[in-house]
């Protein structure tokens, strides 16, 4: 195996493009666990961590740049990611543990695109955007574009993701994430992670995405739709999250049946969402 | 069961040590990182140990090629079952080979075996060795596997049963007539899993062989250096006399580290390599090779009369012993024994079969049988109780046995406090006003329950030598391993009560085939009880040596002396009147009567069953040991969303007899708690066609801290009676029997169901909550 | 054939030069090429928390870390905690309420509870609780190893 910690990420794109089979070192945390287990043996590791522009943290006036190696602990100890971002702050908060929050990456998360964890399915409701960097250029995508498969990404070999641009929302949305586990410390059978905004006791604009039931962080429009400008009701809690259970393609494996999944979402989507209200009108 | 023993008057202890919460000897460096597990011992020319596990659940061996791993620089050794004696092995029956031989019968099976000069080298070589396997159908279910067409996993198909392990029957009274005389009989199936030990420590070995006498040492984590010394020598032909047993610390066992683990094929690896190995599993070897609890599925059916009496009870147990009967059949009869579960029925007909399927071997694990048939028991009871509208514990009281009535199989009940310990559970834990079901949070709903729970402590051997050093001070020997579970403090404790002496006073060793006496093994809730009981007795020799000498110095008879804290003997009346340990010893290494030493031996007779009063099949004799009793109550709130359980607070109500190290036992039974609320929850291996899908911590989950409530109310009771040191009873088990179906019965009480099956995850809850939503209480079972 | 790649590491406040390979674990090196053995192997994927350590006094799993991202931080292991003869006051709490038994969990649980006393050093129970949500412990049912470090905190 080959190695290399470049400072810059001009020199990582061209780490990587040294070596058919490189691949991005962030955190750690899922990536050397892989290796422990013989799932993966990467012929070239390109360590991110000497690359000072990734660790940084930019306020503007639309919302906050994260770089790509802010780890989780990071995310959910900043105090700026109030409002619609806060969904990606409490997903950080809370997945796995003390000792892997303080490892794993919001980059790693995002390139390693697994269908269980939390990380990607916060970023799609609170419609982040991820700078991708790549031989001679960078571009600007929408989270969701990037993630095509279970573990699999649209980035090109020789691209790494460099940040996450997270958009204030519109004024008072409010993000809110939640999950549910076998334990504390597992990944999730079922998460939903919401943007909110209301017009008094009317929903005036949501955006719902559901994990772990599917290989893709799940997000229908036509749900997002049934709840605008209703009062979030039973009836359109349960038609809402029946459009998504009837979308989702979740997998049966320790965690839950498939079907339990499915009988999950509209469930968790009522408790989310009730527990959005509260904390917007606080 | 230890009626040929005469009660005698429980003795006091000398000094204020017993009965204190004093530190364990080896908790500093435990703290400190500086205990020794065996994965940190390293000798020079040391080689690394790896298994190469069987793709198959089921597959006749055609052939091997190792000579591409054998080629590999760095390889030393390559073994297959063509490489080692055809020597079985087996606490029960012995069929288990070191390697498979001839045909594989579980996937993950270890077939091969390298040592190499590192590990990530040994992994290498694993991937290079060349086996043909030809498949054969296989079976993964214990009734199926009873079938006389299904695939004979040891015995050829065809035979009657051809995967029976074991089978007993045991039927007491007239069952059938009894049925008509019931006002309620409550009939279900239950269904309990494989739960894996997952001791912290992964099961490691470090074996060297001297090269001149060709004697085998081994280092290893286990629960028994004695047994492992036996069952190496066994399965690689050698005397015992050149096999020895040595046990540094030990990263948790709760019955995975009983017989033996990886130390034969180790010790194998070693004297084909003429080098040491060490052999440490990783975390997915040890889950896929080592052994788990027994699955089993109870039919069971209990009838009673309106007034509240336990009248008839039919159970049929299948236990899953996976491809391997380990402890098997002797589980089996464990499970069989408690069947009627802590009660006075009068008519009761019990069934159980240990069957063999082409999974994981099953083997001991705390509580060995008697977690499976209390989950049933206790549930099906609980059922009992609510239709006839009787309260829970109201019920198990009128049926609790009592001091002198006698067990399934005749065994009198020698210190009944089961129902001391039901009235203390219903009182700590505020039972009736928490039956009224206290407000929940919103979208929760909240119930209380409980479990009567009784297990044996004690069976078969133990000795100990008790010497007294020149200076006065002691030296205990025994051959029990501290697996963490604090015998070495509480041994330590037995001793020092017995003498009168403080801890800095004695010496307490650490096992060692070469030089400790005999010890089984520490299991069966039996290391303090009889470890303790045989200290005591070789204390008692020791001080009647010491009152001998003591009697000369200080011219008085001995009837007169006393033994005084600190180590001294006194004369009673006169406190100006003593003479030290270290005086005496003095007298008696250079004067007369030459060293001071005594040792004491015990075997826990088993018991055999009365046949005048119970009809048999199968073993006859079963559960050597002493009742002990607890009660258990778990209060719970269930979400009405997801199913998810969540115990928000616990009480463990314990006969212990007598507490030794009182924060050492409490930490038991709340450790032992925690471990059966992951068996009630959680905790669960799981296979598809016949291949582990969770042989990793990320997969099977154990409760961690957040998971369990911070408040573990561990309360013990001290009725000090029988054979243990100063009226102790043993308690290692006993914590986690009783939990898995107090918290089940705290789930019916919260929300009506029926939870039948464990671990009883938010999926299976929240099913039998529809269940009973849409379709009334019939259709409420999970 | 793997690179080897020349390092520097700061353990315990001691330079160790040492040559490792990329996909080498700060665990292995630990154990094998350091021979601080204090630091323990529970499963290899960062769900046990036995091998928990210190990186610039944050707890890290050393399973899931390469040495060699590694020169240049400050590296504490359970070897370190200790100050000659004293121990660490969440060591001595341990000790003191029995919240010790097979041992194996508790260099981890140390080095999570020195880190959490380190930025709030007066926790709560819930605050413990958190803090130790990656170290498994098998045997003490967590009651007493909460009880020990939160009694640090004086507070309820």
């Amino acid at each position: 195996m080959r190695y290399a910690e470049p400072e810059t990420v001009e020199a990582a794109l061209s780490a990587l493009s040294t070596h058919e089979d490189a691949r991005c070192l962030a955190g750690g945390a899922s990536l050397v666990a892989m290796m422990n287990a013989g799932r993966i043996g990467p012929g070239m590791l390109v360590s991110l961590h000497r690359i000072p522009e990734l660790s940084t943290i930019t306020e503007t006036g639309d919302g906050l740049w994260l770089g790509a190696m802010c780890t989780h602990r990071t995310v959910a100890a900043d105090a700026r990611l109030r409002g619609a971002m806060a969904a990606v702050r409490e997903a950080a908060a809370w997945l796995a543990h003390p000792a892997i929050r303080n490892m794993a990456t919001l980059g790693g998360s995002v390139g390693l695109a697994d269908p269980h964890t939390e990380i990607p399915v916060a970023l799609v409701a609170a419609s982040a955007r991820v700078e991708v960097a790549g031989p001679g250029s960078r571009r600007v995508v929408p989270v969701e574009s990037l993630f095509v498969d279970s573990y699999r990404t649209s980035l090109q070999r020789g691209e790494l993701v460099t940040r996450v641009f997270l958009p204030r929302g519109e004024d008072g949305a409010v993000g809110h994430h939640l999950r549910f586990s076998r334990v504390a410390a597992d990944y999730p059978t079922v998460s939903i992670s919401l943007v909110l905004a209301m017009d008094g006791d009317r929903c005036r604009q949501v955006r719902v995405v559901v994990g772990s039931c599917g290989p893709v962080p799940l997000h229908v429009d036509a749900a997002d739709q049934r709840l605008v400008g209703t009062r979030l009701e039973a009836e359109d809690v349960a038609e809402a999250g029946g459009l998504l259970a009837r979308a989702a393609a979740p997998i049966d494996d320790v965690r839950g049946s498939a079907e339990y999944r499915r009988m999950l979402i509209p469930r968790l989507l009522g408790r989310a969402l009730s527990q959005a209200r509260e904390r917007a009108h606080v | 069961m230890s009626s040929h023993a005469k009660p005698g008057p429980i003795p006091e202890p000398v000094g204020e040590v017993l009965g204190q919460s004093v530190p364990k000897p080896d908790a500093r460096e435990k703290v400190t990182g500086r205990a020794v597990y065996t994965d940190d011992l390293r000798v020079p020319g040391m080689l690394h140990g790896a298994l190469l596990g069987s793709p198959h659940p089921h597959a006749r061996i055609l052939s091997y090629d190792t000579s591409r791993a054998r080629a590999l620089p760095g390889v030393r050794a390559v073994l297959t079952a063509e490489d080692l004696p055809p020597n079985d092995i087996g606490a029960v029956i012995k069929d288990q080979p070191l390697l498979a031989r001839g045909k594989v019968r579980y996937a993950g099976e270890p077939v091969a075996a390298v040592a190499a000069v590192d590990l990530p080298t040994a992994r290498r070589a694993l991937e290079l060795i060349d086996i043909r396997y030809e498949v054969l159908p296989a079976v993964f279910d214990a009734e199926e596997a009873l079938r006389p067409d299904a695939p004979g996993i040891h015995a050829p198909r065809g035979t009657a049963h051809p995967n029976a392990a074991s089978y007993i029957r045991l039927v007491e009274g007239e069952p059938d007539p009894a049925w008509a005389q019931c006002d309620v009989i409550i009939e279900d199936v239950y269904e309990t899993p494989a739960q894996q030990h997952i001791y912290l420590e992964p099961c490691s070995t470090l074996a060297e062989v001297d090269p001149d006498s060709g004697k085998i040492t081994l280092h290893t984590s286990t629960q028994t250096a004695f047994r492992v010394q036996a069952i190496t020598a066994e399965a690689l032909g050698v005397p015992m006399s050149r096999v020895r047993v040595l046990v540094p610390r030990v990263g948790g066992a709760f019955g995975g580290k009983v017989e033996s683990t990886n130390q034969p094929i180790t010790a194998a690896l070693a004297l084909a390599a003429g080098a040491p190995v060490r052999l440490t599993f990783s975390r997915t070897d040890d889950i896929r090779m080592m052994r788990s609890r027994h699955a089993a599925r109870i039919h069971m059916r209990t009838g009673a009369t309106r007034d509240g009496r336990i009248l008839a009870r039919q159970v049929r147990i299948h236990f899953d012993t996976g491809a391997y009967a380990d402890d098997g059949p002797f589980v089996a009869n464990i499970g069989s024994y408690f069947a009627r579960g802590p009660y006075r029925i009068p008519h009761v007909d019990v069934e159980c079969w240990c069957v063999y399927t082409n999974k994981l071997r099953a083997g001991a694990f705390r509580g060995f049988g008697n977690p499976q048939i209390h989950f049933a028991s206790e549930v099906q009871v609980d059922r009992v109780a609510e239709a006839i509208g009787m309260d829970p514990i109201e019920l198990r009281l009128r049926n609790a046995l009592e001091t002198g009535e006698k067990w399934l199989g005749g065994a009198p009940v020698e210190s009944g406090t089961l129902r001391a310990c039901l009235e203390r559970a219903r009182e700590v834990s505020d039972w009736h006003r928490r039956r009224e079901r206290p407000p929940a949070a919103p979208g929760k709903r909240r119930g209380i329950g409980v479990a009567a729970v009784s297990h044996v402590s004690g069976l078969l051997g133990s000795s100990a030598t008790v010497r007294l050093n020149e200076d006065g001070t002691v030296t205990v020997n025994t051959g029990a391993v501290d697996t963490g579970q604090g015998s070495d403090v509480a041994l330590a404790q037995v001793a020092a009560g017995a003498l009168g002496l403080s801890l800095e006073q004695l010496n307490f060793s650490r096992p060692d085939t070469d030089t400790s006496p005999y010890d089984w093994c520490s299991g069966g809730t039996r290391t303090t009880f009889t470890v303790g009981r045989v200290i005591t007795q070789a204390c008692e020799q020791v001080r009647e040596q010491l009152f001998e000498h003591a009697s000369a110095i200080l011219q008085r008879p001995v009837r007169q002396l006393e033994l005084r804290p600190g180590g001294f003997v006194g004369v009673r009346g006169e406190p100006g009147a003593s003479v030290s340990f270290g005086a005496i010893a003095g007298r008696a290494l250079y004067v007369e009567g030459g060293p001071i030493i005594a040792s004491a031996r015990y075997l826990f007779p088993a018991w055999q069953l009365d046949t005048r009063r119970t009809q048999v099949e199968g073993l006859p004799f079963m559960g050597n040991g002493f009742f002990v009793f607890a009660a258990q109550v778990a209060e719970v709130e269930v979400d009405e969303l997801t199913g998810h359980v969540e115990v928000l607070e616990a009480w463990s109500v314990h006969d212990v007899g007598r507490a030794i190290n009182p924060a050492a036992t409490e930490g038991q039974v709340q450790g032992g708690f925690v471990q059966g609320l992951g068996y009630a929850l959680t905790e669960e291996l799981v296979w598809k066609d016949g291949h582990l899908v969770n042989p990793t911590m990320g997969g099977y989950k154990v409760p961690g801290v957040l998971d369990v409530p911070a408040a573990i109310h561990a309360v013990l009771l001290e009725h000090p009676f029988g054979p243990g040191p100063f009226g102790a009873k043993g308690i290692g088990e006993v914590g986690l029997v009783g939990v898995a179906p107090a918290i089940c019965n705290a789930i019916r009480h919260a929300t009506g169901a029926n939870v039948r099956r464990i671990p009883a995850t938010g999926e299976r809850v929240l099913r039998a909550l529809m269940a009973r939503e849409e379709g009334g209480a019939k259709a409420s079972d999970a | 054939m793997s690179d080897k790649v020349s390092v520097s590491l700061t353990i315990n406040g001691a330079e160790h030069a040492l040559t490792v390979a990329p996909e080498r674990t700060l665990l292995d090196v630990l154990r094998e090429d350091v021979r601080a053995t204090g630091t323990r192997r529970g499963c290899d994927e960062g769900s046990c928390g036995a091998c928990t350590v210190l990186v610039d006094g944050v707890p890290v799993l050393s399973c899931l870390s390469l040495a060699v991202t590694l020169p240049g931080r400050a590296i504490t292991t359970i070897e370190g905690v200790r100050n000659g003869a004293e121990l660490h006051p969440v060591q001595r709490a341990l000790v003191l309420h029995g919240a010790v038994q097979c041992g194996f969990c508790m260099p981890g649980i140390v080095l999570s509870a020195k880190a959490l006393l380190e930025r709030n050093p007066s926790p709560t129970v819930e605050d413990v609780r958190q803090a130790l949500g990656g170290n498994v412990c098998r045997c003490s049912g967590y009651t007493r190893v909460v009880e020990a470090i939160a009694s640090l905190g004086g507070r309820p």
